[in-house]
């Protein structure tokens, strides 16, 4: 799963203003509102400005749970199991919404249409499911886009040795073919690796599918059932199988999730490395990490397609059908999400989901090369970015075949017997689900 | 007219009759019913739709359930006997310590204090291929040239699994013989060495007969304990790569919460139940030939 969960963040803007609140005085005096929050470090500053909203509407938060999306996510299927779903307001992912499509409400009838007109409209359609807007999204959105060394490609022996082997000038790879040829190329095992990849759960398959789109396939069918089984996901799954063959990537990658790649990187032992926003303040601080003042950030390379990959996700606030007063939430989700909420969030690092709140951190980090490069990098690849297919197996789905792409990754099973096995079997969970 | 009165012994036995159907019973009953349907967590409407036996069947004819099955039947198999070994030569050694007994029994005792989450995170960084303490060990002391894949590879990874595991537990064993060792009369080992025993045929036909009883209650008990292993192994790899690692548990865990599949992960854990009976009734049957052996009634 995405950077739910990823580290410590530098602030990428400062100095900000807030502009007043656009609520009624007391217009929800008396009303509590419960809300079930994801937790953590990097999430927590923006429940400060909670006390600002009940001090505006004369409302209450109740805060039920905190926790991170995968508990949230087991908390709310057992929410829907129970039939306890008269709380209000959750947080949400847009990796995990497709598969409550009963437990939120469509939060169009209950926000100003130029709310939601100053979002990124990628994102308001990513979020929207069925043609209902399943949740509004806060300063938490997220893409990979590729950290290296910038050393290695300053290295004249490396440089020359690279042009013998190839003709070409050593530079940050553009495609991912020339990602996978570098990444072998810088390689030393096993004190020094030319890259590494989360190995495991939805985070391998959000890298697969990434892969898959960016050479001109794609995961499903429009009747859902599965496509990946194709020449695109043969090529996809063969660059992972490569890397691992080639002892590029650390023996344990298979393993790994992004707290082992993000720290990975910062030990100085990786040269290339796809990853979140939220690492950028990490990657470069000092104390945290040997690689800081050499990190260099290029936007994710492309298939062979011509495709960028951009599997993006993003963090949201969304509104329990069975919520009692769902314009006190609405009111409370419009606040969180607003334009103050973004700043205040992306000044530690997320990158926003609303196009002024883009424009402001632009302006902001001018003056700072390794921000603007940062900013700059991850801006060119949300063009392209995409969600996870909007379908509620989406998680189920990926349960069946991240362990097949393990499997042809550790040279258990070829490539073409594990995707043949990976598509049997989401082929039989369709069946079963009645998808068709 | 008289009113029906219950017998005192019943009335007196139903609140525990009735506790023990409220938070046991209960429960049970509902997830074997869910097993029968192709209950799905976010669906609660499928709770009310029979399936049976589709949910049976799929588990008993999947391949990979069957492995699960057998790699928990092996991770048990090595791990109860590994820990039994130890823990027997534990409790013989601190058996005959004279002075500070009592410390050492409570620091024998503190691996059992950690929670097993906590024990699987020390682990999975002990073994990590790249961080890890045994493979920098090993590197440094130039016994490995490369990073060794302790978490990825089949066997090593069951082997690392199988370390935590009895790193954690092997006290249980060890404070329970450490007891039958207190509790073991002293007349037969005297009159084993009047008779010119060698220490080694006083433990084998004398003290170890009166250990069995204590060995095979710590078996029953840890038997259970492993046959349901789930939060070590899920920390430490999840049941990969590839399903390397999958025991019984992290696949019913993972079906049934992540996948929301609740029916089927109920019915897979039903079957799983049969594993830890099956074990349960040998020991108990062992543990009842040992106290028979030993002239000591069932």
């Amino acid at each position: 799963m995405k950077n739910y969960a990823a580290g410590s963040v530098l602030a990428l803007v400062a100095g900000l203003g807030f502009a007043p609140m656009a609520m009624a005085e007391g217009e929800f005096a008396g009303v509590t509102v419960e809300a079930k929050l994801i937790g953590g470090q990097q999430y927590e500053a923006l429940y400060s400005r909670i006390a600002d909203w009940e001090k505006a509407t004369g409302a209450k938060v109740k805060i039920i749970s905190q926790k991170n999306h995968f508990e949230l996510d087991k908390e709310y299927k057992a929410d829907i199991a129970a039939g306890t779903t008269g709380w209000c307001v959750g947080s949400n992912h847009s990796s995990f919404s497709s598969q409550y499509p009963a437990l939120f409400t469509d939060l169009t009838p209950l926000l100003a249409a130029d709310t939601i007109a100053a979002f990124v409209p990628s994102n308001i359609s990513a979020a929207t499911i069925d043609g209902k807007l399943a949740m509004l999204p806060r300063a938490q959105f997220d893409v990979s886009a590729l950290y290296y060394q910038k050393s290695l490609y300053a290295d004249p022996a490396k440089a020359e040795a690279w042009k013998a082997q190839t003709g070409k000038d050593l530079a940050p790879p553009e495609t991912w073919d020339e990602f996978r040829d570098q990444a072998i190329f810088f390689a030393d095992p096993p004190n020094f690796y030319g890259t590494q990849y989360a190995g495991k759960d939805e985070a391998i398959n959000g890298r697969f599918y990434e892969l898959v789109v960016a050479n001109g396939g794609k995961m499903f069918n429009d009747d859902w059932t599965p496509a990946f089984n194709s020449p695109e996901g043969k090529e996809a799954l063969q660059w992972f199988v490569d890397l691992y063959k080639a002892g590029a990537v650390p023996p344990g990658t298979t393993n790994y999730l992004w707290d082992d790649l993000g720290n990975g990187f910062a030990s100085g032992t990786i040269a290339l490395n796809l990853d979140w926003p939220g690492w950028s303040g990490f990657f470069n601080d000092p104390a945290a990490s040997k690689v800081a003042g050499n990190v260099g950030v290029a936007p994710a390379p492309k298939g062979s397609a011509g495709i960028r990959t951009g599997w993006s996700g993003f963090h949201g606030f969304s509104i329990t059908e069975s919520c009692a007063n769902k314009e006190a939430a609405a009111s409370l989700v419009d606040f969180l999400t607003n334009e103050d909420s973004q700043k205040l969030e992306s000044a530690a690092g997320p990158l926003p989901s609303r196009t002024a709140v883009w424009e402001y951190i632009i302006e902001q980090a001018k003056d700072d090369p390794y921000k603007s490069e940062v900013l700059a990098a991850f801006q060119e690849t949300a063009k392209t970015a995409v969600p996870v297919p909007p379908t509620p197996y989406w998680i189920e789905s990926g349960n069946l075949i991240f362990p097949e792409l393990q499997a042809a990754i550790l040279g258990d099973k070829t490539v073409d017997q594990a995707l043949q096995d990976a598509s049997d079997a989401v082929d039989e969970l369709m069946r079963e689900n009645g998808v068709y | 007219m008289t009113r029906a009165k219950l017998p005192p012994w019943l009335l007196l036995l139903m609140p525990a009759f009735l506790i023990l159907a409220a938070v046991v019973l209960v429960p049970l009953l509902l997830s074997l019913y869910s097993s029968f349907t192709p209950y799905h967590l976010t669906r609660p409407e499928t709770l009310w739709k029979i399936n049976f036996p589709f949910n049976y069947e799929k588990a008993l004819t999947d391949l990979g359930f069957w492995k699960a099955f057998g790699r928990t039947v092996l991770l048990l198999t090595i791990a109860l006997n590994l820990e039994m070994l130890l823990g027997l030569g534990l409790a013989l050694m601190v058996s005959k310590v004279q002075r500070g007994q009592r410390t050492l029994r409570t620091m024998m005792m503190f691996p059992m204090m950690f929670s097993p989450i906590l024990v699987g995170f020390m682990f999975k960084f002990i073994f990590n291929d790249n961080v890890g303490l045994v493979n920098n060990a090993l590197q440094s002391m130039g016994l490995a040239s490369t990073a060794i894949p302790w978490l990825v590879d089949g066997n090593l990874a069951l082997f690392a699994i199988i370390c935590a595991e009895v790193w954690m537990s092997t006290s249980v064993f060890a404070i329970l013989i450490l007891a039958g060792l207190y509790a073991l009369p002293q007349d037969p080992l005297e009159a084993a060495k009047v008779d010119g025993c060698t220490p080694w045929q006083s433990f084998r036909y004398v003290t170890l007969p009166f250990l069995m009883p204590f060995i095979y209650i710590a078996m029953a008990i840890r038997s259970l304990d492993v046959a349901r292993a789930y939060d070590i192994v899920q920390v430490m790899t999840g049941g990969g790569p590839a399903k390397r690692t999958e025991l019984l548990w992290t696949m019913i865990g993972r079906t049934g919460y992540v996948d929301a599949r609740m029916g089927y992960a109920n019915a897979m854990g039903y079957i799983a139940i049969l594993l830890s009976i099956a074990f349960t009734v040998y020991f108990f049957l062992k543990l009842q030939r040992a106290r028979r052996e030993l002239g000591m009634e069932d």
